[in-house]
């Protein structure tokens, strides 16, 4: 237990990583790398299961894939050109269009990434236990050496993702850059449900600007058939990219001056239904944790991000610190009442969510979040008590690294929630990292 | 945590109806109708995690099947235990700071903190357990809590 929950507070840290590229190009507040994970991982299983690939090692794949960025630190093409900065007029428009670079430079470089990749993906997994080592390892190889089908995929949908999020920032005007990530990606998508889903994006997002790129992307034959599904699921990938950038407001009504975001949250409960479910004895099915976690705080794009304070704290005259020291006290009335009220905005979040998504996807999204927020079923108990450790191990963080934070109120919710050995094991072994 | 699962009838109607669900969906997908019964948009939507893995299927009929044999109903105590702490007990606890905290200890498969059900394994539900009105008890994590039982109450179930 002290090797996992050392990994786990090593990998967390990738939720205060920026991602390099978007630093470089002067964006004011870039996403985590932890929030390119995210959602590259529910696009992963999304399109993944159009494409008819195995779902679970499609998004481990995409989950692990950036955890040797840790230690290796974010790598973008635009390292090639060594410390760019869009302040300066000569760098920016280098930074306006993709990398051009001979092929023997780019092997030269790939090689370089790989070889500093590996390094640290064995430091980061040196001390865990074979079963897992060993599968973290066998997806980063799959996913570095493209060797499954589902590898190719993710490696593709990894670019594409990207792609998205430059248009987030900077639109898609050639003028701010906005293009040049559209040229990158159409260097490395091949799949023919990929570039069906890169001519959703140029026809939605880019529309206004066809002209800059000439050819249209060339689609497949059926093409027509699948293009609402993928307009559908472009939508929502949109939307649950406003997570990315949501800071949990649990933190900020304490003071944290850079909290996690409610995507940096989800990426954390992702790895750890991985590490935890693993190697459980119960029927637990791996797949279905790794969605469950994946869309359990989807609600928040509608509903925002929310604590159990915040109906203590319009109603009371009290100090706001002195209700803060502690987890909420409230009557089983108010405690049901509270949950109905929280339940429904989310269940409306949810349907909102869903409506977007349509079709089976949509239906399984909700019934996932169903199961999670009622405890309905065994992965529902086992990941809403797993939800709170990792709250619990991202306020012992602040904890240690802000002398004046307290994590006692979600010590005592940890005590509320808590009734399988995971849990009392991971307590325990919190008890002695950190006290 | 317990081989034994408490619940309350509503809570043994619900894996019940589960289990008798679940069993159906298996009985389809062997006679091989599955298709018609499974990619229907009218299936529940807690079933759709089934459709393509009757393994999966099989593991949690398993799981049912334990579970509806490990059984203890939650029963009402009599009328002279009903001033202690057992299962289905809601605790009204006072802190010294005058503060109110509210809690129903259920067994581990009804268990819902958020609406104030926790879990009899839970660390607070075993401190909770066997304890009457007036008794003092401390919780500590690594802070320490201070409460006084105010009140205990059954309510049917």
């Amino acid at each position: 237990m002290k090797n996992i929950l050392n990994f786990l507070i090593e990998a967390n840290k990738l939720k205060e990583m920026p991602r390099t590229g978007w630093v470089l190009m002067g964006v004011k507040k870039p996403e985590f790398i932890t929030g390119h994970v995210f959602r590259l991982t529910v696009a992963a299983w999304l399109m993944g299961e159009k494409a008819g690939l195995n779902i679970e090692r499609a998004m481990k794949i995409a989950l692990f894939h950036d955890l040797g960025e840790v230690y290796a630190g974010d790598a973008t093409p635009f390292d090639y050109y060594g410390g760019l900065s869009r302040k300066k007029k000569k760098d920016e428009k280098l930074l306006m269009k993709w990398v051009r670079l001979s092929k023997e430079e780019k092997k030269k470089r790939a090689r370089a990434r790989t070889n500093k990749e590996t390094k640290a993906f064995l430091k980061l997994t040196k001390n865990l236990e074979p079963k897992l080592k060993n599968e973290i390892h066998a997806h980063w190889y799959d996913y570095e050496k493209r060797m499954s089908k589902e590898a190719r995929f993710v490696k593709q949908l990894d670019k594409i993702e990207t792609l998205l999020q430059s248009i987030e920032y900077f639109g898609s005007d050639n003028s701010t850059g906005g293009t040049s990530w559209w040229e990158g990606t159409k260097e490395i998508v091949e799949d023919p449900l990929l570039l069906d889903f890169l001519a959703v994006i140029q026809r939605r997002l880019y529309r206004r600007y066809r002209r800059i790129f000439g050819e249209k992307i060339k689609v497949s034959k059926t093409f027509k058939k699948r293009e609402k599904e993928l307009i559908h699921i472009l939508d929502f990938l949109l939307e649950i990219g406003k997570l990315k950038h949501m800071p949990r407001l649990y933190w900020m009504i304490r003071g944290v001056k850079k909290p996690e975001t409610v995507a940096g949250h989800i990426f954390t409960l992702t790895l750890m239904a991985w590490v935890f479910g693993t190697p459980q004895k119960r029927t637990y099915k791996m797949e279905k944790l790794l969605k469950m976690a994946l869309v359990h705080e989807l609600s928040a794009v509608y509903t925002g991000d929310s604590t159990p304070y915040g109906r203590i704290l319009r109603r009371t005259k009290e100090k706001k610190e002195k209700i803060l020291e502690k987890w909420p006290r409230l009557s089983r009335k108010e405690k049901m009442r509270k949950f109905i009220d929280d339940f429904r905005k989310e269940r409306k979040a949810f349907k909102r969510l869903s409506a977007r998504l349509r079709g089976p996807s949509g239906k399984e999204i909700f019934k996932l979040w169903h199961e999670y927020r009622t405890k309905n079923s065994v992965e529902g108990r086992f990941l809403s008590q797993l939800n709170v450790m990792a709250v619990l191990l991202q306020a012992l963080s602040y904890e240690e690294q802000d002398k004046k934070f307290s994590a006692a109120p979600i010590w005592e919710w940890a005590f509320e929630v808590s009734d399988n050995p995971v849990n009392f094991e991971l307590i325990e072994e919190m008890k002695k990292r950190f006290y | 945590m317990n081989e034994k699962y408490y619940l309350t009838k509503q809570g043994l109607k619900r894996i019940k109806k589960e289990y008798e669900d679940l069993k159906k969906i298996r009985m389809a997908k062997t006679k091989g109708d599955s298709p018609q019964l499974l990619q229907s948009d009218d299936l529940n939507p807690e079933y759709i995690v089934f459709r393509e893995d009757l393994s999966f299927l099989e593991s949690r009929l398993i799981d049912l099947e334990h579970i509806l044999k490990n059984i203890e109903l939650i029963k009402l105590p009599p009328k002279n235990k009903r001033n202690t702490v057992h299962i289905g007990a809601t605790v009204t606890l006072e802190e010294v700071d005058g503060q109110i905290n509210e809690f129903t200890v259920v067994g581990t498969l009804e268990a819902n903190p958020d609406e104030g059900k926790i879990s009899s394994d839970s660390p607070i539900g075993k401190i909770l357990l066997d304890h009457k009105v007036n008794d003092v008890l401390e919780v500590t994590s690594p802070i320490k809590v201070v409460y006084k039982v105010k009140k205990i109450k059954y309510s049917s179930f």
